[in-house]
């Protein structure tokens, strides 16, 4: 079915979110739309799904001008979303959630029978494959992730808009998808893929169209593109190095000394040093133990066994306060759970980890108003003030704000754990020289990132984890992608990998 | 706010509408009130309203710091009847106004404390936790009066909540006082910050260093006090206390903080938006019983107002995302 939109505008407020758009995306085919954050990309994808109406312009499908009036009026076009954040009752099984709102009855009974069935043959025929003898909150988010493409394909869509569906997934459940996203298309469907991560786009795609502040810059085909040419495009700048120059790490004084930690089945006999002035990268696949580690050493989960040295002493740290008080600073792997409080301002963001400083019976607002601009300041953070909520901050911005967080206390050991999840390319650039720009300044970084571009590009040595265990470690010239790959992968291969 | 905020600047006349809405709504009530029905603006009556309303808000404040910490307390009632119990007690061997008062305020420390120590660390559901405590807490109030009613034997010590200052009681004065307190706590100090940041995000709080468990357990450990020296102002001042005492200021107080819009599910709020939550329920129940309602309809059409602005302000929110 092809799906073709002339001049649609849209519009927020004062913000021209969709400018005269025409675009034509030919059926059976994986098209991509990118650009930076605001750019329209995901606003397109929502009018074609019905979330939004479009101010004025046509949309035709397969020849004939529709209005797509709601996500139904869309569904019963052909047309689903699959949108970021996943809509699934946790609960239910897999084939509950699919059939959900569909389900065959009898008078008010339900036919699970029928629905078992339905559930196997339509697994049989997408070559979708996802467990169901557990509640789906049991699943992974790739798993998740395919029974929201089932329960499209079970309304029969033909045009299926996936909003960045990579952005939660690890790197093999995004090869997966891709698979997926491939054979869906082998069979006629079309995908419309919006997506923040170009190796992806330029990977699975048949066509992309550029975006940038609500117009089209233009649409081609993947072999036409590079990464740089489509960063180029988004942003309107000539691309510069993605990764600023590496400077040597100091003299090789360890910070921080970890010896045979060890904590239940997720990791164990962890060991391994950070020097003053270097950045090291803990890399592996998700699930390897890489978080865990960082977070058992910021104190955020128990140890069984183990020791943390900081700076030649030391300490036990059996809670985040106790990590931040020694110098430690972390910023999590998840911002929006683990990270911010959305609804409080930029400040009390920032000086959260620092209140005993910054009070004696009453906060000490003057005290803190300096700390917090000072640090606002230093993590470029682009905001009209610190006094705006998180929430209506962008995602590169509210990562900005926990560097700003961190920062704030001077910690001589900086752990980030995938530090630009989420955050547009712009962004990134600004992370990347803010983590190197610590670094030269004496600080020890640790990195943990999935992605393998920014282990290579920032680490001056990358330990690589395997189920619970460091498997390599690199150093200097030995670090590439391809040896951080062979070595996550050493012992025991696992199929679907790309890379 | 002392701050000026950029953002502010653009705020338009729509959001200052519904930011504030329960002001708007509770002033039109009191308008409405004070041209319709004779009796309602006068300094006796609106004295009395204060001093009726001295004990619920003394409750309100403190519950209002539980609900932004995101937590819930059910087991207030059962503090708010348990206290002046043993207060009474204390009265009847000790005649100590001030000992009283103490002791009551010390059995909702003790009943915080183990509220408080329940959720945060057993990591029980507060409601349901508060839920159980509560029957806990009734059990143990028919244990220390032994099922009987308590009376105070000394009549001067009703001028504990009765005293006239400045035209206002005593109770009311206290009631002043606590919302005071709990106001500069949540506003200006680093409590009241930790407060909103548990309530927020919970996890996040924990990773920024903050020790969640005890901010959860000092927000139980107020709630806790405020009620038992509500509780014992209540008994002081009617000079009786059973077990069997109503019970149900909890209801009205839960009330009164939700319609004044701090949310149930934490994160936000703010004291003064419970005490305009009082007064709005404390007007309309007023205007009803001057104009002669039938306390049954009151009731029905009591819980139909809150429904409304509780509604109508989660429809205006709606908007936002």
């Amino acid at each position: 079915m092809d799906l073709e939109v002339r001049g649609i505008n849209k519009r927020f407020g004062a913000t021209i979110a969709l400018d005269s758009v025409n675009l034509k995306i030919a059926s059976g085919t994986i098209h991509s739309l990118i650009g930076e954050n605001g750019a329209g990309k995901s606003t397109l994808g929502k009018i074609l799904s019905g979330v939004y109406q479009l101010d004025s312009g046509e949309v035709e499908l397969a020849g004939q001008t529709v209005t797509i009036g709601s996500p139904r009026d869309a569904l019963s076009r052909g047309i689903t979303i699959i949108a970021q954040e996943l809509s699934l009752v946790p609960s239910r099984t897999a084939a509950d959630n699919v059939y959900l709102g569909i389900e065959d009855h009898a008078g008010p009974w339900v036919r699970r029978g029928v629905i078992k069935d339905r559930f196997e043959e339509l697994t049989n025929t997408s070559g979708i494959t996802v467990p169901n003898d557990r509640p789906v909150s049991a699943l992974s988010i790739g798993d998740q992730q395919k029974v929201e493409i089932l329960r499209a394909l079970a309304r029969n869509s033909e045009v299926i808009v996936m909003d960045e569906p990579t952005a939660r997934l690890s790197v093999e459940e995004t090869a997966v998808l891709k698979t997926v996203m491939r054979s869906l298309r082998d069979q006629g469907k079309t995908i419309i893929f919006v997506s923040h991560f170009l190796g992806d786009v330029l990977d699975v795609s048949d066509a992309i169209t550029i975006m940038r502040d609500g117009k089209i810059i233009r649409t081609s085909k993947p072999t036409e593109e590079t990464h740089d040419s489509l960063v180029e495009a988004m942003t309107g700048r000539k691309a510069g190095d993605a990764f600023p120059a590496k400077k040597p790490p100091l003299a090789p004084v360890s910070v921080l000394e970890v010896t045979g930690l060890t904590r239940g089945a997720l990791f164990s006999d962890i060991s391994f040093t950070v020097g003053a002035g270097e950045i090291v990268a803990l890399a592996g696949l998700v699930g390897s133990g890489r978080s865990e580690v960082a977070r058992a050493i910021y104190g955020a989960d128990p140890i069984d066994s183990g020791e943390v040295k900081l700076q030649g002493n030391t300490i036990k740290i059996s809670h985040p306060a106790t990590a931040i008080s020694n110098g430690i600073a972390m910023i999590p792997e998840s911002r929006k759970d683990q990270g911010l409080i959305l609804d409080r301002p930029i400040r009390e963001n920032i000086a959260l980890p620092y209140l005993k400083k910054l009070s004696s019976v009453l906060m000490k607002r003057r005290q803190e108003n300096s700390l917090v601009s000072e640090n606002f300041q230093a993590a470029g953070i682009r905001a009209l003030s610190s006094e705006m909520s998180v929430r209506s901050l962008s995602g590169g911005n509210q990562q900005k704000v926990l560097f700003a967080r961190s920062l704030a206390g001077a910690p001589t050991l900086f752990i980030a754990d995938e530090p630009t999840r989420g955050v547009d390319v712009g962004s990134k650039r600004a992370i990347y020289e803010l983590m190197v720009d610590l670094a030269s300044k004496g600080m020890a970084v640790l990195v943990i990132s999935s992605e393998l571009d920014e282990v290579v590009g920032l680490a001056h040595r990358v330990i690589v984890m395997q189920t619970g265990k460091i498997v390599a470690e690199l150093v200097g010239d030995q670090i590439s992608e391809s040896a951080v790959v062979a070595a996550a992968f050493s012992t025991k291969q696992r199929e679907g990998l790309a890379s | 706010m002392t701050t000026v905020d950029t953002a502010s600047k653009s705020v338009n006349v729509k959001s200052l509408l519904s930011k504030y809405a329960i002001v708007w709504v509770t002033i039109l009530v009191f308008i409405f009130l004070s041209a319709s029905t004779d009796a309602f603006l006068s300094i006796d009556n609106l004295r009395n309203i204060l001093d009726q309303q001295s004990v619920v808000l003394i409750v309100a404040a403190f519950t209002t710091i539980v609900l932004i910490s995101g937590g819930f307390d059910v087991s207030l009632g059962a503090i708010y009847i348990l206290a002046p119990l043993v207060a009474l007690r204390v009265q009847n061997n000790i005649n100590s106004a001030w000992l009283t008062l103490l002791a009551g305020i010390l059995v909702g420390l003790i009943t915080g404390l183990l509220n408080g120590v329940i959720v945060a660390y057993g990591k029980i559901n507060s409601f349901i936790a508060t839920l159980a405590t509560s029957f806990i807490f009734f059990g143990i109030a028919y244990l220390v009066s032994d099922g009987t009613i308590l009376r105070v034997t000394d009549i001067n010590m009703r001028k504990v909540a009765t005293t006239h200052i400045l035209g206002l009681t005593s109770a009311t004065w206290i009631a002043f006082l606590v919302i005071a307190i709990a106001w500069i706590l949540l506003d200006r100090t680093r409590f009241g910050r930790y407060i909103f940041s548990v309530g927020g995000n919970f996890e996040a709080a924990r990773l920024a260093g903050v020790r969640t468990n005890r901010v959860v357990v000092a927000a139980f450990v107020l709630a806790g006090a405020g009620a038992g020296l509500a509780g014992t102002l209540n008994s002081i001042r009617s000079v009786t206390a059973q077990a069997s005492d109503d019970f149900s200021i909890i209801f009205s107080v839960i009330a009164a903080v939700v319609v004044g819009g701090t949310s149930i599910a934490g994160g936000s709020g703010a004291i003064w938006r419970s005490v305009v939550g009082v007064f709005f329920i404390a007007f309309i129940v007023n205007g009803f019983n001057l104009n002669g309602v039938d306390p049954v309809y009151q009731r029905i059409i009591q819980g139909a107002v809150i429904l409304t602005a509780v509604g109508a302000d989660a429809w205006s929110r709606r908007d936002k995302s």
